[in-house]
Parts: structure tokens; C-alpha cells; sequence
């Protein structure tokens, strides 16, 4: 309290000065005059009276001074002084204030948003729920180490045996189709167990949330919604009266039960879903349920862990891992090899995260080497500065100023210029960190396209203003507080002079600026050499002039003969349409983003070995898919209309199969067992990219869609187009809703769109390191043009005199390019030796190009040195012209 | 005057508590004139000191300050001690007693050994 009131009046003292400073000057004055009273009736002389008061009251400044600092709070006077002053100095010069302000702002501001992107993707991904740093993913490993979605009975028996787990729910992002015939709206939902809302820790806006109790024992028998605060508000406008209300989803009516918070958007960073209904309506919803929820094949949930209270990840996972190796033994015939683990939910596979988590990484590490050579510019331009005001400090020192007021007067200064720079950086980063919708991919999916400029984001911002403002301002500053007094002054007129230490510094700083942009591009270079590398990779499909269509069967509850006649309607009609060249249909697009299904399969004539991994990824395909994809058949035959259900089962391979598994003899008439079921191989097909472009060839299989298909599979129709893209995407369009209505269409599309989801982490990175790389270039420059101009300026005299001595122009521009290519040079070489040290530890991100791909060193470091001599080239040229009358009497 | 010894920081605020306790309201050169009497001239109180310390205790309201008139018909600023000035002198007083006794003990212990 009492030291809190003393603070608070000293506070108000700073702006009562003047009036305490004459009380206390009256205070004083009655002081000497009674003192001085006192000795004369004490017997002395007037004189010496007067000499003894003042004697014993001491330094009258000094007292006054005391008296001063107690009356206010003298570091705040100080601050405001050295703000004040700051601000003149600025004024003074405000080209090398506006530049360092705005090179302050790319730097801090391109760090702001990439800090915001990192954060609402990887640091809070779970935004709206409660203690999201406790809830972690549960994945299942198939045997071959791949990560897999996680069954739902595998998920019930994991939840009943796992004590470290507090709460564990799956959830299953779908489309609904939402509304009645007239008005179907698709939506993103989930499918959620009944405890997901309480997992997250998720309290209601409005009604409430289900529970394990009510939702997760039967199946099919509670047809509940609980919808997102956006859904309300756009279907509902906001209505308190939605609760109890029906909504037909899928046909069936659904009762809305709650609405979520405004916050919360689902369990998928960066997706935003409209709706959670039971996962135990599943079958309901997708017609698959009885097979999906009774099961352990089908893999298709996600699961999210809350660790019990203390309960360490590693603990826990060693306990899931336990668990799911006794599954695997119990539940051989499914689960034999299979085991489960547990991640953080920014290193699960599913979700924005996982495409994100590359990328990001990357950009933030080009962001903080773009903030560093920011520093370098700006300690540059501060140094510069600093060395033509070391009169001004030899001054003050002279006259008695501490040398640390000086390092906090410089400090101060660099402090306001990075505060004004971090504002002009928040003015641009707000923007940008709406544009993080246009880094994820281009598709159906209900992106959240913000990172939000909130209070972790802000503060990250202002901590990495002050570390700019000691690193920019810190060697200035020490610098001019080591300024020698005696030798600055007697240098008489001449400003600093370049004899001054800090000149040899500049050329350091520059040095590092070339070298840190050259490590910049170099990496930018290798990312973009390897999207380039990636993108010109034949698929072995021609996707171009293909429309894809894909269909949700379930969500209209055909049987196995309706679906089929669907389809073959559906092919009828197209094949029918103007425009279109060709038709077929499958359960899977190839390098899309989704996981593909694989079958266990055994191979006549190939003995595998205990532990290889014979589960094989695989197609189902209707006649004429390979003709449309152009992919070529090598041998054999395509399938055809007799390939059904009565006839026998046929296959076709792909060559790395039969390199694989039938190294002799022909592979047409070898028979294979999968499903339970014998194949004869029909047919060899080339191989061709399926999950990603830059793969290895694996062996794949193909089998009649006829043979195997059930509705809850995916179905997925292929139109090959003679006349444009939109004409055939309109065209499938039209045909699904001629032939059926009730059946969702989930998404038409160029092939080419869906197959750019595969290169998308590359294009990214390619893009935006370029335009880092590009940013850092430019400083780079611009800090080598500061110095090389200062040089030049600070060398008028020298270089009017060696003129004046005969010296040609040519010889001067030599001098001042001959400088400035050394500076880059060296800067140059170490950055390449930086580069090639750092760019090792990359060579996982980069494709088809080496990690020291010599051509892109060189490319960068010609490019750098030409940029560097192109900056020179004003100084070099202002010295050719410097006349030496002018120069001679400068200063 | 070299032989006298200084007030110790932290001393003078207790004294000047003390002295406008049993004085009432005093001016600051009667303030350092008592502190001196009353040692018997043996401490030596430092005016640029003094003056600071009564802002500092005014600062935090120990004691309250007006312009009046001496018996000399000189213009001074008097001050005086308030309710909490008072409660804070009996308390810094114990303190200061329980510290000596303390010291005191010690010493005469440390004597003896």
C-alpha cells in the first residue's frame, strides 16, 4: 500500500517539476536563514555565519538533486528524455528512420503470420476445448508401419483396457445430406462417440451434449444432432428454439439436441465441421454401419486420448502398445501384425496438421533467417548513424554523461524503432493471416481459413520486438559508448571520421546479411528445383480432360443390386452426353489425398517369407478404366460386362506385382487368393503413381468392381471429355440427379485438381521460401547499397584528392566495385558453406535433387554477386562523379 | 566536525519520527537541529539527506507538510506526524529495540568467550 502510494505521487511529481523545485528552493532558503540566525546570536560574524550554514547544509545542487530524483521517478524521466530526444533524432533523418522502420516490419511481420499459421495449425489445434494439451491421437500401425485410421471395435476394446486414459472417443468426419428433397445442403459433420463433447471439455451455447450412456450401447437407435454455433446462426438465425427441432439428415429425421460454442469447430485443425452426430448412428448415416461398427476391418475412425491426470504420453503408449499387441494376437485373422500408438495431435496423420507440419517448419526457419538479416540491416543502418553522431557522444561524454546513458539512449532508440516497425508489421501480418485458407489445399473440404491475430500471437510479437530491438541496437550502442573522447574531438570537424572503429564493423554485419540471404535462396532454390522435379513426374495416367464425380451410395441406402444398376444407368446416360469420350467408375482416386484399402493376399507360386508384408493396395475398377486413364496394358485383357458376380474372379496386376511375386514365367493365368476367393490374372497393367507422385513403383492390384463392390465402399465415376471441363463436370452433375436424386454428390472435379492435393506441401514451400528468398535478397542488397554509399560519402575527401592527383574515374568506380564484390564475395562463400551444411538436414523434404545440387550453389551465389555489383553501382557511380573542387572543400 | 559520526541510512526516518513525536510540528532545520542536540552533538546530520527523506516520508504519509511561520517571523515549511506516522514510529521503535537487545546479547556473549 505505502510503497504503491509513494510510487503513485512520484508518478504525479513528474508533472509538478517546476512548483516542487521552488518550494524546495525556499524550503532551503528558510533553512540558511534560520541557520545563519542562529550563528550570528551564537557570536560570529556575518560573514562567517553565512560561510558555516553553508558549509554545513552541503552541495546545494546536490541536495537539490536528491531531492529531485525522490520527488519523482527519475528512470522514467530518463526514458521520456531519451524518448523525446529519439524521436528529434528520427526527424532528422528520416530516410534511414523510414527504411529501418519498414525493413523492421517485412521481418517482424512475415514472422507474425507465419507465427500465427504455426499456431492455429500446429500449437492449438484443438481451438474452443478445454486443457487441449492433455488430449492426444490414437493411431493403429499396420504391419508394414503405416499409420492407419483405427477400427471401432478395436477402439471399444482399447478404451475398456487402457487405465492411463481418462476419456477416448472416435470421431469420423462425413457428408451429410441435409434437408429435404427439394432443398438437399451438404455438410461436413462428424461422427463422434457419445463422451467427445465432454472429452474436449466443450460446454454447450445452447440444449446439451450426448453422453457415453445415452449414444454408445446401441446402435442406430438415437437419432441426435448437435450442430455448430455457424449452422445455427445461418440455418437457425440464432433461434433459442432450435433445441428439440427436427432436421432431416440423410432422409431420416434427426432431433437437435445442442448447439457448440462459437469457438469450437470440430477436432480437425483447421477444418471447421456443422454438425456431430453419434458415431453409433454410423450405419444409419452411411448404410455401412452393421459392417463398419461390428468389424475390426474396417479401419475408419480417428481416435482422440485424454490422458489420465499425470499420466505421461510415453506411459500411456507404452500401455496402448501393450494392449494392441494382445488385440493383435486375439484377433489374428484381422488384426495379426497390427499394433496401435499414441502422438501428439500436431504429429497425427490426419487432419490439415500433417500436410502442414513440413511446410510450416520450413517457413519459420526461412522467416527467422530473414529476421536476422532484418537485425543485421537495421544494426547497419544504426551503426552507420551512430559513427556520424560520435561527435555528438564524445560531446556528452565529454561533459560529464555516463557512458551506459548513452548505450540506453541508443538502445532506446532502436527499441522505438522496432516498436514502430512491429506496428507497420501487424498492419500487414493481419491480412495475411487470413490468406492461410490459400495455403491449404484447393478442395470440398470446410476450411478454417483464419489464424487469428489473438494474445498468444501478440505476444509472441512483442518478445520478438524487444530481441530485435537489443540485437539491431546492442553493438551500436557498446560501440559509441567505447567512444574515445579525446581523439573524436580533436579530429575537429570531420564527422566520425572514418578511423572510427565502427567502420570496420559495417563491413561484418554486411557479410553475414549476403551470407544469410545466401543460405535463404540457396534452400528456396533446392525446394523449388524439387516441386519442379515432382511436377514434371509422368503419373502413368493422363489425368488431363478427366472429370471426376464422387458418390456416397451409402447415404441412400442401396443394396449391392441397386448400386450396381445405378451405376451401370448412370455409365449408360453419360456415355450418352455430348462431350463425353469415355466413362468408367472405381472405389478410389488415385493421388488424392485419402488412404486406400489393401487386401492380404497370397500368391500361387511365391512362398512369402514370415515377416513380409503381403497386405496390397488395391483398385476396384469397372471395364474400360485403364483405356480412359490411358494407362496401358501390357498384357491380357481389360475386364469386361461378363466379369461379374457368377462368372470367375479375375485380377489384374500391375508390373512391380509381377516383378515381385512372379519373377518367371507369365503372369496371365497365375491365380491369386484374396477375399477368400481364387483370381486368375487377366491382365498386366503398367504401373502407375498412386498415393503420391514421388513414390516408388509398389505392386497394386485391380479387381472387377462387380466381383467385390459393396454400397459403403466409395464410388467414384471417371468421364473422359472431349469439349471442356466445366461442360463435363456440369454433365455428371446433372446425370447423377437425373438418374437418382437421393444420391449425394459429394464432390465433381478435374482428376488435376485432385491430383494437385499431391504436390500441394511442395508448391508451398517452393512458392513462398522464393518469396522469402526474394525478400532476403533485397535487404541483402539494400543493406550492401547503405554501406557502399556511406563508404563512398565518408570517402568524398579521399577520392576528390587522389582525382585531383590524376586518379581517372575508372580507376575510382574500380576501387569502389572492387570493395563492394569483395564484401559479397566473402558473404557468398560462407553462406554456400552454411548452405551446404544445413540443406543436408532437408534432403527428406527434397525430391529428385540433391541436397548439394551444385548448379543451384552457383546459380546463387552468380545471382547474389550480380545483385551485389548492381548495388554498388549508384555509389561507385556517385564517386566517378565527385568533383574534386566540391570534394576537397567538403566539410 | 570530521570526528562526528554520520546518521545511518535508515536511521534518520526513525529519528525524525521520534523527533516531531515529542516535538509536534517542526521545521526541517529545527528537525536537524534537535537530531543534533539531542545526541549531544555527536551525530552530524547531513541536510542534503534530510530533505529528500522528509519527501520520502511525506511520499508514503508517515508525515504532512504546511507553510507557517517560525517564532523568528521567518516564513519555514513545517511538518508533522499523522495517525500512520505514528503507528509506523512504534513500530519501527520495537523493531529498533528488539534489534539492539539482540546485538546487545550478542555482544555481551561474544565477550565472554
Amino acid at each position: 500500500m505505502r510503497p504503491l502510494r509513494a510510487w503513485l505521487l512520484r508518478l504525479g511529481g513528474l508533472f509538478q517539476k517546476q512548483r516542487r523545485d521552488s518550494e524546495l528552493a525556499d524550503e532551503l532558503e528558510s533553512h540558511l536563514a534560520m541557520h545563519i540566525e542562529d550563528n550570528l546570536r551564537a557570536g560570529m560574524s556575518a560573514e562567517e555565519a553565512r560561510r558555516a550554514a553553508l558549509l554545513k547544509l552541503g552541495g546545494l545542487e546536490q541536495t537539490k538533486e536528491s531531492y529531485r530524483e525522490r520527488g519523482g521517478l527519475p528512470f522514467l524521466e530518463t526514458l521520456l528524455q531519451d524518448l523525446r530526444f529519439a524521436l528529434r533524432t528520427f526527424r532528422k533523418n528520416p530516410g534511414v528512420t523510414a527504411i529501418a522502420v519498414l525493413t523492421l516490419a517485412l521481418g517482424i511481420g512475415a514472422n507474425t503470420t507465419i507465427f500465427s499459421w504455426v499456431r492455429s495449425v500446429l500449437l492449438n489445434p484443438l481451438p474452443g476445448s478445454g486443457d487441449p494439451e492433455r488430449v492426444v491421437a490414437l493411431e493403429t500401425l499396420a504391419p508394414n508401419g503405416d499409420w492407419l485410421p483405427t477400427s471401432y471395435l478395436d477402439f471399444r476394446d482399447l478404451r475398456e483396457n487402457c487405465k492411463l486414459m481418462e476419456s477416448m472417443s472416435v470421431t469420423k468426419p462425413m457428408v451429410l445430406a441435409v434437408g429435404n428433397d427439394s432443398s438437399v445442403e451438404h455438410v461436413w459433420s462428424e461422427a463422434v462417440s457419445g463422451n467427445f463433447f465432454e472429452l474436449l471439455q466443450v460446454k454447450p451455447q445452447a440444449g446439451r451434449f450426448f453422453s457415453t450412456a445415452e449414444v454408445d450401447h446401441e446402435q442406430n437407435a438415437h437419432p441426435l444432432v448437435v450442430i455448430a454455433h455457424s449452422f445455427w446462426i445461418n440455418h437457425f438465425h440464432g433461434d433459442p428454439g432450435v433445441i428439440g427441432a427436427t432436421v432431416r439428415i440423410n432422409h431420416f429425421p434427426y432431433t437437435v439436441i445442442g448447439v457448440a460454442p462459437k469457438t469450437f469447430h470440430g477436432s480437425m485443425a483447421g477444418l471447421s465441421f456443422s454438425m456431430w452426430v453419434p458415431a453409433t448412428m454410423y450405419g444409419q448415416l452411411s448404410s455401412t454401419g452393421d459392417h463398419t461398427l461390428r468389424d475390426r476391418k474396417w479401419r475408419t475412425f480417428r481416435v482422440l486420448v485424454r490422458l489420465s491426470p499425470g499420466a505421461l504420453i510415453e506411459q500411456a503408449r507404452a500401455e496402448v502398445q501393450s494392449q494392441a499387441n494382445q488385440m493383435a494376437l486375439r484377433d489374428a485373422d484381422t488384426n495379426e501384425g497390427t499394433s496401435a500408438t499414441l502422438l501428439p495431435l500436431w504429429k497425427a496423420h490426419y487432419g490439415i496438421q500433417n500436410s502442414l507440419l513440413g511446410p510450416l517448419s520450413s517457413l519459420m526457419a526461412a522467416a527467422g533467417v530473414l529476421l536476422l538479416i532484418v537485425c543485421a540491416n537495421v544494426a547497419n543502418l544504426l551503426l552507420a548513424r551512430a559513427t556520424s553522431r560520435q561527435k555528438e557522444f564524445s560531446v556528452r561524454l565529454a561533459l560529464g554523461a555516463p557512458r551506459f546513458r548513452l548505450v540506453r539512449q541508443l538502445l532506446t532508440e532502436s527499441l522505438l524503432i522496432a516498436l514502430a516497425g512491429s506496428v507497420a508489421g501487424l498492419a500487414f501480418a493481419t491480412p495475411l493471416g487470413g490468406s492461410l485458407g490459400d495455403l491449404l489445399p484447393h478442395s470440398s473440404l470446410p476450411t478454417l481459413a483464419q489464424a487469428p491475430i489473438d494474445a498468444g500471437v501478440l505476444f509472441f510479437m512483442i518478445a520478438l520486438t524487444s530481441v530485435v530491438a537489443l540485437l539491431a541496437g546492442i553493438v551500436p550502442a557498446m560501440h559509441a559508448a567505447k567512444s574515445n573522447v579525446q581523439a573524436t574531438l580533436k579530429e575537429g570537424g570531420r564527422a566520425g571520421g572514418s578511423s572510427a572503429r565502427s567502420v570496420r564493423l559495417l563491413p561484418w554485419f554486411v557479410t553475414s546479411e549476403m551470407a544469410l540471404a545466401t543460405v535463404a535462396l540457396i534452400v528456396a532454390g533446392l525446394f523449388v528445383k524439387s516441386f519442379h522435379h515432382a511436377s514434371e513426374i509422368h503419373p502413368g495416367f493422363d489425368p488431363d480432360h478427366v472429370a471426376i464425380a464422387q458418390l456416397s451410395l451409402g447415404a441412400a441406402n442401396y443394396d449391392a443390386e441397386q448400386a450396381n444398376s445405378f451405376c451401370v444407368r448412370l455409365r449408360e446416360k453419360l456415355e450418352g452426353a455430348p462431350g463425353v469420350a469415355a466413362v468408367s467408375y472405381t472405389d478410389y482416386v488415385p493421388l488424392n489425398i485419402a488412404a486406400g484399402s489393401w487386401e492380404d493376399l497370397q500368391v500361387q507360386g511365391y512362398v512369402a517369407s514370415p515377416s513380409e508384408n503381403m497386405k496390397i493396395y488395391r483398385t476396384l475398377a469397372a471395364p474400360g478404366y485403364f483405356g480412359l486413364m490411358k494407362i496401358p496394358l501390357l498384357e491380357g485383357r481389360d475386364f469386361n460386362a461378363r466379369d461379374d458376380m457368377k462368372a470367375p474372379p479375375v485380377m489384374i496386376v500391375n508390373q512391380e506385382f509381377v516383378r515381385r511375386f512372379i519373377p518367371s514365367g507369365t503372369a496371365i493365368g497365375r491365380r491369386v487368393q484374396g477375399w477368400g476367393k481364387w483370381f486368375t490374372i487377366v491382365g498386366v497393367a503398367s504401373d502407375s503413381k498412386i498415393y503420391r507422385l514421388t513414390e516408388a513403383p509398389m505392386p497394386y492390384f485391380y479387381v472387377p468392381i462387380r466381383q467385390i463392390y459393396r454400397p459403403e465402399m466409395g464410388l467414384v465415376f471417371f468421364v473422359r471429355t472431349s469439349g471442356t471441363m466445366d461442360g463435363a463436370i456440369a454433365t455428371l452433375r446433372r446425370e447423377v440427379q437425373a438418374v437418382d436424386p437421393t444420391v449425394p454428390l459429394l464432390e465433381a472435379a478435374s482428376l488435376n485438381d485432385g491430383i494437385s492435393l499431391s504436390l500441394f506441401t511442395q508448391r508451398i514451400s517452393a512458392s513462398l521460401l522464393s518469396v522469402l528468398g526474394s525478400v532476403a535478397l533485397f535487404l541483402a542488397a539494400l543493406g550492401l547499397y547503405g554501406v557502399m554509399a556511406y563508404s563512398v560519402a565518408q570517402r568524398t575527401n579521399e577520392i576528390g584528392l587522389r582525382m585531383a592527383l590524376g586518379a581517372q574515374r575508372s580507376d575510382i568506380s574500380r576501387v569502389v566495385l572492387g570493395q563492394g564484390a569483395r564484401l559479397a564475395g566473402i558473404g557468398v562463400v560462407a553462406g554456400a558453406a552454411m548452405a551446404f551444411a544445413i540443406t543436408r538436414l532437408l534432403s527428406s523434404l527434397l525430391f529428385g535433387v540433391s541436397a548439394s545440387d551444385p548448379l543451384t550453389f552457383v546459380g546463387v551465389a552468380v545471382l547474389l554477386t550480380m545483385v551485389a555489383i548492381a548495388a554498388c553501382f549508384i555509389p561507385a557511380w556517385r564517386a566517378m562523379h565527385v568533383d574534386p573542387m566540391v570534394a576537397l572543400r567538403y566539410e | 566536525m570530521g570526528d562526528k559520526a554520520d546518521v545511518w541510512q535508515g536511521t534518520l526516518a526513525l529519528m525524525i519520527l521520534k523527533t516531531l513525536e515529542s516535538m509536534g510540528a517542526l521545521h526541517g532545520y529545527g528537525i536537524a537541529r534537535r537530531i543534533e542536540q539531542i545526541s549531544g552533538d555527536i551525530l552530524s546530520v547531513n541536510y542534503g539527506t534530510l530533505y529528500p527523506a522528509l519527501l520520502k516520508l511525506e511520499q508514503e504519509g508517515y508525515v504532512a507538510s504546511e507553510w507557517g511561520v517560525s517564532d523568528n517571523n521567518r516564513r519555514a515549511k513545517y511538518y508533522k506526524l499523522t495517525r500512520a506516522g505514528r503507528k509506523q514510529l512504534e513500530k519501527e521503535a520495537r523493531d529498533w529495540e528488539q534489534t539492539t537487545a539482540i546485538l546487545a546479547k550478542f555482544l555481551s556473549t561474544a565477550e565472554q568467550s
